[in-house]
């Protein structure tokens, strides 16, 4: 008997990585929908959500969502949309507005000192303060660039949310990545390794994005200007890039980030197309949204409710503050710099992995960022994408089929 | 119908732009941002929005000829470059946008513009196509209607020296101005009748109005209309050529045709004119100066080139007369070294190898003085 089946697999099944992707994947396509259908709710909320009910606080089907071929994925999801978000960082419009620039800057600077006040008002120590701040001053990439793309919005607001998440991005790595020095006195390490490793983790990344951006240009310029070949060597490089900054033990989003800026602001040959991801990148985006889902953590919110919601609000408050200041300045029309402060709002995917980046180098410390940012960061999935759609939606940059509601 | 005074020959210029977006140089939708961010300087004329968020059009105030058309216009250009840089827009010329898509067209918040799109429907959105416009003051009515009648004669010309559209929806459409087409669809688009004069003319509007067809004047769509509030007659067929200083070319050229005719009258309208009007138009859109029309008066066939250059040579005194003659030299020189802003787009897609480059060079040739 035991021979004439000898052909079947073993019972229980041993469900691979790719069964639960394929299934998170229609959890997250049903979960979307019902979202936009239902409630009118962006349909990223739908795909959070279901990461919610799969991930290890509710359903417990996904256990890990940061680590192994999950972790892979979201690198190379968030090295997609950041590397866009770095194509639209056009310094040229910096250079030819300054206050705009200035509002730039000043919304990110406004929002690491507004939470790092607050957290040494809640006595937090300078260091744990600097490194809530740095991680809250970041908007999500991810959440910014989904909204507009699903709402086709076009328009100042949606042009510059984009704009002021690309650089309060940058000042958030660059921040977090000036910590480590200190981070690494704490724990007593030597002070030569103390400077080298932010030297190296910038640089590298610098280097690593820049090389990219050169091999990009070069073998565009050869390929010509098709959108099909053009689109596969995006994506090739974007996972080569993915591939060689985990290697090397280089922060993922950084690499991209800047590969993404130089792409945009080297090309004097104008030998790249316009970025269009299409099908494959909202595929990823599914996956991405869903994995984040999973790995929300809300436990802070019972034990340190007061300091998450400060953390917010405050967070919101650095964010406007220059904004609403600078923006007729910077030519923004009336009205149109509270919708920006708005639809900046968003904060998930990338703070939650700098947070597990640190806790992974240094686990006391990371532990305790963990508690208040990731419980912000939870809530933010959750508020932020509709925060973002209500923004450009009021803005009047959604495309009327879409931004009807 | 009272025909308005107006100061005769006088020159004013419509001219519609392209608002594009710098990441992908497809159309943006800020002309509201635009425009109000223009408020706040000091600019000559008007800077008014048009039915999509797309486009902003410019108004000169009116002008006596085109050293003052030139000098506006390129006030306009500038104030408009310098506002838009800061809002990360490009501006440009052109009869048509090289590959936007029209569903994509968001219309301009405002009543009457709301109003043409539930009539027209698509064509409404279609019809986000780049126009100039050239008015001319006339003494009287029954002047304009001579005029429009015997610069319908001259249609070719314009559309031929101003076309600027070869692309249309990601294609090549083989025309040097697929623009014109877009006008086409619309129920009132086409020529005027066949009046004599003013009080002729007159009686047909009133009868159109009377059957409910039309309100005003602005419901004609027509190549060249007579514009009784303004005092003037308003030719439409121009795409927006590619500089301003084009644009004050042509206008010129309309100016001392319009001088030449009135002032020596050398023929008075036939029907033939509007025989052969349909064929002569659809040479200029396809073939430009290359094209072949047919003169309804000589009764016989010749490129638009030559016919340009011999009309040129006939209304030139009158030009001289009005400080148009460079322009009318300008504009003959670029017919005789086959100058066309098609074959320019065209070329530069050959060159640069995308239609998003195209838009590109088109805004960086704009922006210069």
């Amino acid at each position: 008997m035991q021979e004439l089946w000898w052909f079947l697999p073993g019972w229980p099944l041993v469900i691979g990585q790719f069964v639960v992707f394929g299934a998170l994947l229609i959890g997250g396509l049903l979960g979307g929908e019902i979202a936009q259908r239902l409630a009118g709710l962006p349909r990223i909320t739908g795909y959070v959500v279901v990461g919610i009910l799969a991930g290890p606080e509710v359903l417990g089907l996904l256990r890990t969502p940061l680590s192994g071929e999950a972790r892979a994925l979201i690198d190379l999801a968030l090295g997609l949309v950041v590397f866009e978000l770095g194509h639209r960082l056009d310094v040229e419009w910096l250079r030819k507005n300054p206050w705009l620039a200035l509002a730039a800057v000043g919304e990110s600077v406004g929002a690491f000192f507004a939470i790092y006040g607050a957290m040494l008002y809640f006595g937090y120590s300078p260091l744990l303060a600097s490194g809530a701040a740095a991680v809250g001053t970041a908007t999500s990439p991810a959440v910014v660039m989904l909204i507009a793309h699903e709402l086709r919005a076009s328009g100042q607001i949606t042009e510059r949310a984009i704009l002021f998440t690309a650089v309060n991005c940058a000042f958030a790595f660059v921040a977090l990545t000036l910590l480590l020095p200190f981070l690494h006195l704490e724990q007593e390490a030597d002070l030569r390794t103390a400077l080298l490793h932010p030297i190296y983790l910038l640089g590298g990344a610098l280097l690593l994005g820049f090389l990219a951006c050169q091999l990009m240009l070069t073998l565009a310029g050869w390929l010509g200007k098709r959108e099909d070949r053009q689109f596969i060597l995006l994506i090739a490089l974007v996972v080569l890039v993915v591939g060689l900054a985990r290697a090397a033990g280089l922060t993922v989003v950084v690499a991209l980030l800047a590969f993404g800026v130089f792409a945009r602001n080297l090309d004097y040959d104008h030998a790249l197309l316009p970025l269009r991801f299409g099908y494959a990148g909202q595929l990823l985006f599914v996956l991405l949204f869903v994995l984040t889902g999973a790995s929300l953590e809300f436990y802070g919110l019972q034990t340190a409710w007061v300091v998450v919601a400060v953390y917010v609000l405050v967070r919101f408050l650095g964010k406007a503050f220059a904004i609403l200041v600078l923006g007729r300045l910077s030519g923004l029309r009336a009205g149109g710099a509270g919708l920006l402060s708005v639809a900046l709002v968003p904060m998930s995917g990338v703070a939650v992995i700098m947070v597990h980046d640190t806790e992974a180098l240094f686990p006391a410390f990371g532990a305790e960022l963990a508690a208040v940012v990731l419980s912000a960061a939870a809530l933010l999935e959750l508020v932020g994408p509709l925060a973002t759609q209500l923004a450009l939606r009021h803005a009047g940059e959604a495309h009327p089929e879409d931004g009807a509601g | 119908m009272n025909f308005a005074k107006s100061e005769p020959l006088s020159v004013g210029v419509e001219l519609e732009l392209q608002l594009v977006r710098a990441h992908d140089r497809d159309l943006a939708h800020e002309s509201g941002d635009l425009i109000e961010r223009l408020k706040t300087k000091e600019v000559p004329g008007a800077i008014k929005p048009e039915v999509t968020l797309s486009m902003i059009e410019l108004n000169s105030s009116v002008q006596k000829g085109f050293t003052g058309i030139a000098a506006e216009l390129d006030a306009q250009r500038a104030a408009v470059v310098e506002a838009a840089s800061v809002l990360n827009l490009g501006v440009c010329g052109g009869g048509a946008h090289p590959f936007h898509d029209w569903s994509e067209r968001r219309v301009f918040p405002d009543e009457r513009f709301k109003q043409v799109v539930q009539r027209y429907g698509y064509l409404a959105k279609q019809f986000t196509v780049f126009g100039q416009h050239i008015h001319i003051g006339c003494p009287d009515g029954d002047a304009a209607v001579y005029l429009v009648h015997m610069l319908t004669r001259y249609v070719p010309h314009f559309i031929a020296l101003a076309a600027a559209s070869p692309f249309y929806q990601g294609e090549d459409t083989q025309f040097q101005s697929s623009r014109l087409t877009a006008v086409s669809a619309f129920p009132l688009s086409g020529h005027i009748p066949f009046v004599r004069d003013w009080a002729e003319f007159t009686a047909y509007f009133q009868t159109m109005r009377d059957f409910g067809i039309v309100e005003s004047m602005k419901d004609f769509y027509w190549d060249i209309r007579p514009k009784p509030e303004y005092g003037t007659i308003e030719i439409r067929v121009c795409d927006t050529p590619l500089t301003v200083r084009r644009a004050a070319l042509l206008a010129a050229y309309a100016q001392a045709l319009a001088a030449w005719l009135l002032a020596e009258r050398p023929a008075e309208p036939v029907r033939a004119i509007y025989q052969v009007n349909a064929f002569n138009r659809f040479e200029a859109c396809r073939f430009g100066c290359r094209g072949a029309i047919v003169d309804p008066f000589a009764r016989r066939k010749r490129t638009i080139g030559e016919d340009i250059l011999s009309t040129v040579a006939e209304a030139m005194p009158r030009a001289a007369s009005l400080g148009g003659g460079e322009a009318l030299a300008e504009l003959a020189a670029g017919v005789r070294g086959n100058y066309s802003a098609a074959d320019w787009l065209r070329e530069r897609h050959t060159a640069t190898g995308s239609l998003p480059d195209v838009v590109r060079e088109a805004c960086t040739l704009w922006a210069r003085a």
